[in-house]
């Protein structure tokens, strides 16, 4: 079974953010980066199947400057078997130009699966994984919380809003994962070590068009400072009276 | 007015959990020299250390690949490191000689400073004392100095594992072999849940133990060889922030007195970082006698003197942060710092010097010295306690024990109290130390009784000042809400005593509801001021706790 | 003046509230630019044409609806192509989806399949001469992102819930049209569509959250936190850490770090004083009201609204409140 993992390095969302001279960019004092969340649910599915329908070879890749490796290193440390890097200075905003040049190294991979994330934690778009499907004439499954395989078909479960979907599907296949369906093993001492030694290649990313690009970026509005307008039960109507006048939630 | 005496109820140090006698398992990860903590004091070690190692195979000396790993408990290096910090450069000098100044991981060199005594409204100028001159040192974040550290570090080929905290020694006879990490994916009644991680063994043919403050297994490594010093170990507890400020401070500020009661020893820091951050912190020793003291509320009082406040106007709190020191100086060293297959570096060896506030240069070069040993002790094939002891010799022939004794009685004078022990330290200071002589005792901090008393009420107005809450949430503590507690409580808490423990620790951890103590496990940012009187600190999964970045 | 198409969603043979979403959106665009023509595109089981003259009043000139007995659940391959088509065919300036889960599934597909980029999650957008403008929340809602999209036809998919459905009544002609290829076909299959219990809402999707905690002192109180939630109607349960850990809610209710992290659209705290943990999951709330009777409480620093005081008064209350306004509508 051969399993190709694309994950992207994000800053850590723990982190406050402020805004770049430039007003188009993140500020990069301190910066902090870490592997997507989603990713790591899909790597972890990744190397769960691997070791379920083995023997198998999982491979990592993601595209960005030399910083990713870190995130291939942490990836190679879970046990995947190999790395690549699609060398860029600036990882587009544009979910097509990123998908184009995943398409391009996956093409002649020989992939069963080909899993993403959900949606990368920075950029929030979702669009990568099924654009790179579409590029690579593979049927593509989103968003999938359960998974299970059998020879060449896999079944999948999708969660809608307020309703869930089965999904069938033949291998090959591009799927994107969503939480709840497997946590992130932590890379052990000896994984790490391993890891060390497992190959990392880095080749050029040969980027699509970027037709989306960022103009700003702002934080927004701080929160205003809340106020207590009453005390006791005959606070209720005032309250039930805000909420449908001023904050429109009811 | 009654009294809690803390030492009562604290539990005593597990030993049979922190000391493993059975052998290694087949899974143990071998290295050849094992250090736990990657502050500056391991990170130094582990640079020289590596660079002895290299030196020795140019020069064609036999000896082969030396595998260093060190282990590190938060998730990044430099999340759980915190101090003021005014750095003397002289250990960077020494471990990178080829280096400009410029291009060490330092913020501004100190160009002038003031001691200031305080009282609610006024700040009298003092004469700065001898031990606290600045001149020729930097400020710096010391999270940044570990940043640097450890790059230097992976540079090298050194195997830095963060996110891996130790839980316990292994031994063989009297010898240190290693140590195990804790086990992670613990759900809150301990048992294993998804994502278990079970323990591994790292076995080493020396192991440094660089844990920092109150390091856990520094303590179980003292208590089991029963080595003891002449006087026990104190320790002070630092509240710490960083502004964003407005007014660039052009000094390093120190002050003594107000808002410190006269029984309590302490005092605090501004220090410039840069024209628009400062860094500033109460620092007080932790057998002060009022059960109410609360240091963190205390630090947020001072920020509203005049002094302070003309900086934080118009500012933003950026960080938040909370660490002890210890601070028992020369009389507290334990009386050997190494033995078979260990040695004991840094902060975790008590190689602090209060008056002068200074710990990170002797952490260093407790670092290199300690390098330097492993490195003969690795050539010769002879990791014993004999070998071993050539450490202690190094310290107790350098500055670090020199600097340390000059001032062993300087901070024991003032358990006498402020006046009469800040006159004592006068003296102390113009006698170069040999007045008063001899060796003030100090019972350990938790054998000081404390007098329960009413609290002063206390509101932070969420712009200058703040609870306990919003504190920890600006250390950036994002500890699982659901791993086991890591404290160990003493039993039969009274309501007086789990008021003691609520003021006592700044993270709010301790919580008193209907005379019951509450226990916020998940707040903690390992400071350890519990530990040192009472509830026990045990390592909990890798990734829990503070995340410092400016600290 | 140019044309736009939106993609009306529909479900169980019928249309989703989001589909009038998409179509008062590519009104709008139509609208700023000159008054061209709208288009909607709906697929789905025979009988789907008659949910067509719907979309009319939200101001659709023509919809192309495919019906294919093969269609009765979401099909990704034939929706992909033939919505692709449908654009490829109709030279529209710009075309509306909405970042629904199936919106997520199909548009990025579209977009591919014809060479342009789209513009996903958007909560505002401005149709110009070469480009769109639009509003995109990243980083975890920390960071608001202006993108701006170029090239012809432009893809947008909506964030649900940001267009409200504008009432533009006009005649919409009905075509039909083929599905692009054989549903029967297709290499991902929907082979079934479950409903989920509307009783018990998910903390994750409910627009309005009712969370308890240690104020309300004993387990069997909980019961005035449900019973306030059954009040709103649209209401899920949570809980506090310090709750969850006496055992009094299970596990599945805690709100914080992570417990649950929630972004409803009411967060209504019930005896809490607001631990960090249990704020960092739920500040993101749009509005956030708070019941205490500690004045101090960190809570009200956090909230819009606060009452202090007794909640067993103070809830009773809101819940017969609460109960006549869900009654007038």
């Amino acid at each position: 079974m051969k399993i190709a993992v694309c994950i992207k390095r994000v800053p850590d969302m723990e982190m406050r953010f402020s805004i770049a001279a430039d007003r188009t960019s993140l500020d990069q004092t301190g910066m902090k980066y870490e592997m997507g969340d989603f990713d790591g649910y899909a790597l972890e599915v990744g190397l769960q199947l691997a070791e379920k329908h083995g023997p198998g070879e999982v491979v990592v890749l993601s595209l960005g400057p030399d910083g990713v490796q870190e995130i291939l290193r942490k990836g190679l440390a879970m046990g995947a078997t190999r790395a690549v890097q699609l060398k860029v200075d600036q990882v587009p905003f544009d979910g097509l130009a990123v998908a184009s040049a995943l398409a391009e190294e996956l093409r002649s991979g020989g992939y069963d699966l080909i899993l993403f994330g959900r949606m990368a934690t920075d950029t929030a778009n979702g669009t990568v994984g099924p654009m790179t499907a579409e590029l690579l004439g593979l049927p593509c499954v989103t968003g999938i919380s359960q998974l299970d395989l059998a020879d060449r078909t896999g079944t999948a479960r999708r969660d809608l809003e307020g309703a869930s979907e089965t999904v069938e599907f033949a291998l090959p296949a591009v799927l994107t994962i969503d939480e709840g369906i497997a946590r992130p093993r932590l890379a052990s001492l000896k994984g790490i070590m391993a890891a060390k030694k497992k190959p990392l290649e880095t080749r050029p990313a040969q980027l699509g068009p970027a037709n989306l690009t960022v103009q700003r970026m702002e934080l927004p509005a701080e929160r205003p400072p809340g106020r207590i307008i009453g005390e006791g039960a005959d606070a209720v109507p005032e309250l039930l009276r805000l909420l449908q006048t001023e904050a429109k939630v009811l | 007015m009654a009294t809690v005496l803390p030492a009562q109820h604290q539990p005593a140090l597990p030993l049979d959990r922190l000391i493993i006698r059975q052998p290694p398992g087949p899974e143990a990860m071998e290295m050849d020299v094992l250090i736990v903590g990657a502050g500056p004091a391991g990170l130094a070690c582990a640079i020289e250390l590596s660079r002895l190692a290299k030196q020795d195979q140019e020069t064609g000396g036999g000896m082969s690949e030396l595998n260093i790993a060190v282990l590190e408990k938060a998730e990044s290096l430099g999340e759980h490191n915190l101090s003021g910090a005014v750095i003397n450069p002289c250990a960077f000098r020494e471990l990178f000689p080829d280096l400009p100044s410029e291009q060490l991981p330092f913020r501004q060199p100190v160009s002038r400073e003031a001691v200031y005594l305080l009282t609610e409204r006024r700040a009298q100028r003092l004469p700065t004392p001898p031990t606290m001159h600045n001149s020729g040192y930097y400020t710096a974040s010391i999270c940044e100095v570990v940043r640097w550290l450890g790059e230097r570090a992976e540079e090298a080929g050194i195997n830095l594992f963060a996110g891996f905290p130790v839980d316990a020694l292994l031994v063989d006879g009297e010898s240190v072999r290693g140590v195990r990490t804790a086990p992670s994916g613990l759900s809150r009644d301990g048992t294993p849940a998804s994502g278990y991680t079970e323990p591994t063994e790292v076995t080493a043919r020396i192991t440094m133990l660089a844990e920092g403050t109150r390091g856990l297994l520094s303590q179980a490594y003292t208590q089991w060889q029963k080595i003891g010093s002449p006087n026990p170990q104190l320790f002070a507890l630092g509240v710490k922030e960083v502004w964003e400020t407005t007014r660039p401070l052009d000094r390093v500020v120190h002050t003594l007195g107000w808002p410190l009661p006269t029984d309590a020893f302490g005092g605090s820091f501004m220090y410039p970082l840069s024209s628009t951050q400062i860094a500033l912190g109460l620092v007080v020793g932790l057998d002060y006698h009022k059960a109410a003291l609360d240091v963190h509320q205390l630090l947020q009082r001072m920020k509203l003197h005049p002094l302070f406040r003309q900086y934080l106007e118009g500012g933003k709190l950026l960080e938040w942060g909370a660490k002890t020191i210890p601070e028992g100086g020369f009389y507290s060293l334990p009386e050997r710092r190494c033995g078979a297959g260990v040695m004991i570096l840094g902060d975790a060896a008590g190689f602090v010097d209060v008056p002068s506030l200074k710990g990170i240069h002797y952490a260093m070069q407790s670092g290199i010295f300690a390098a330097r040993v492993a490195f003969q002790a690795l050539k010769s094939g002879d990791n014993s306690a004999a070998s071993l002891a050539a450490y202690d010799r190094m310290v107790a022939d350098s500055y670090i024990a020199r600097d340390l004794y000059r001032t062993r009685n300087m901070r024991l004078v003032f358990k006498d109290g402020f006046y009469l022990g800040g006159a004592k330290a006068g003296l102390m200071t113009l006698t170069g130390g040999r007045f008063p002589g001899g060796r003030i005792t100090m019972p350990p901090d938790a054998s000081v009784p404390r007098i329960t008393d009413g609290a002063a009420p206390f509101s932070p107005d969420g712009v200058l000042t703040f609870g306990k809450l919003d504190a920890v949430f600006k250390s950036g503590n994002a500890t699982r809400d659901t791993i086991p507690s890591h404290l160990l409580v003493g039993r039969d808490v009274s309501p007086e005593l789990a008021q003691f423990y609520s003021h006592l620790c700044p993270a709010g951890v301790y919580e008193v509801i209907d005379g019951q103590l509450r226990v916020n496990a998940p707040n903690c940012v390992d400071c350890k001021a519990t530990d040192v009187v009472g509830p026990r600190w045990t390592p909990r999964e890798g990734g829990s706790g503070p995340k410092y970045r400016l600290m | 003046m140019s044309a736009f198409l939106a993609f009306a969603e529909t479900r169980a043979g019928g249309l989703r509230k989001v589909a009038f979403e998409a179509v008062t959106a590519a009104r709008q665009a139509a609208d700023s630019t000159g008054g061209g023509e709208v288009h909607a595109v709906l697929l789905g089981a025979p009988g789907m044409a008659q949910e067509a003259r719907a979309l009319g009043r939200n101001g659709a000139d023509v919809v192309y609806v495919v019906e294919h007995s093969g269609l009765e659940r979401y099909n990704p391959e034939v929706y992909s192509t033939t919505v692709s088509e449908r654009i490829r065919s109709g030279q529209y300036r710009a075309a509306f989806f909405t970042a629904s889960a199936e919106g997520r599934d199909l548009a990025p597909r579209v977009a591919a399949r014809l060479g342009v980029s789209i513009a996903a999650d958007v909560t505002e957008f401005e149709i110009q001469n070469d480009a769109v403008i639009a509003q995109h929340p990243a980083y975890t809602g920390k960071v608001n992102v202006t993108l701006k999209l170029t090239g012809s036809p432009a893809l947008i998919s909506l964030r649900p819930g940001f267009v409200a459905p504008a009432e533009q009544p006009r005649e919409a002609r009905v075509e039909t049209l083929e599905p692009a290829m054989d549903p029967a076909a297709a290499r991902v299959k929907v082979t079934e569509l479950a409903q989920r219990s509307t009783t018990k809402l998910d903390l994750g999707e409910a627009p309005i959250i009712v969370s308890g905690g240690r104020g309300l002192r004993a387990a069997e109180n909980f019961k005035l936190v449900e019973d306030l939630a059954a009040a709103i109607g649209n209401a899920a349960v949570g809980a506090t850490r310090a709750v969850t850990d006496d055992g009094w809610r299970p596990a599945t209710d805690q709100i914080g770090q992570t417990g649950r992290l929630v972004s409803p659209d009411l967060y209504i705290a019930v005896g809490i004083s607001g631990a960090i943990q249990h704020l960092a999951g739920m500040r993101t709330a749009k509005t956030i009201v708070a019941i205490n009777k500690d004045k101090d409480a960190p809570i009200f620093k956090i909230a819009d609204y606060g009452i202090v005081g007794d909640l067993f008064e103070i809830v009773p209350r809101l819940i017969a409140e609460m109960k006549k306004v869900r009654s007038h509508g």
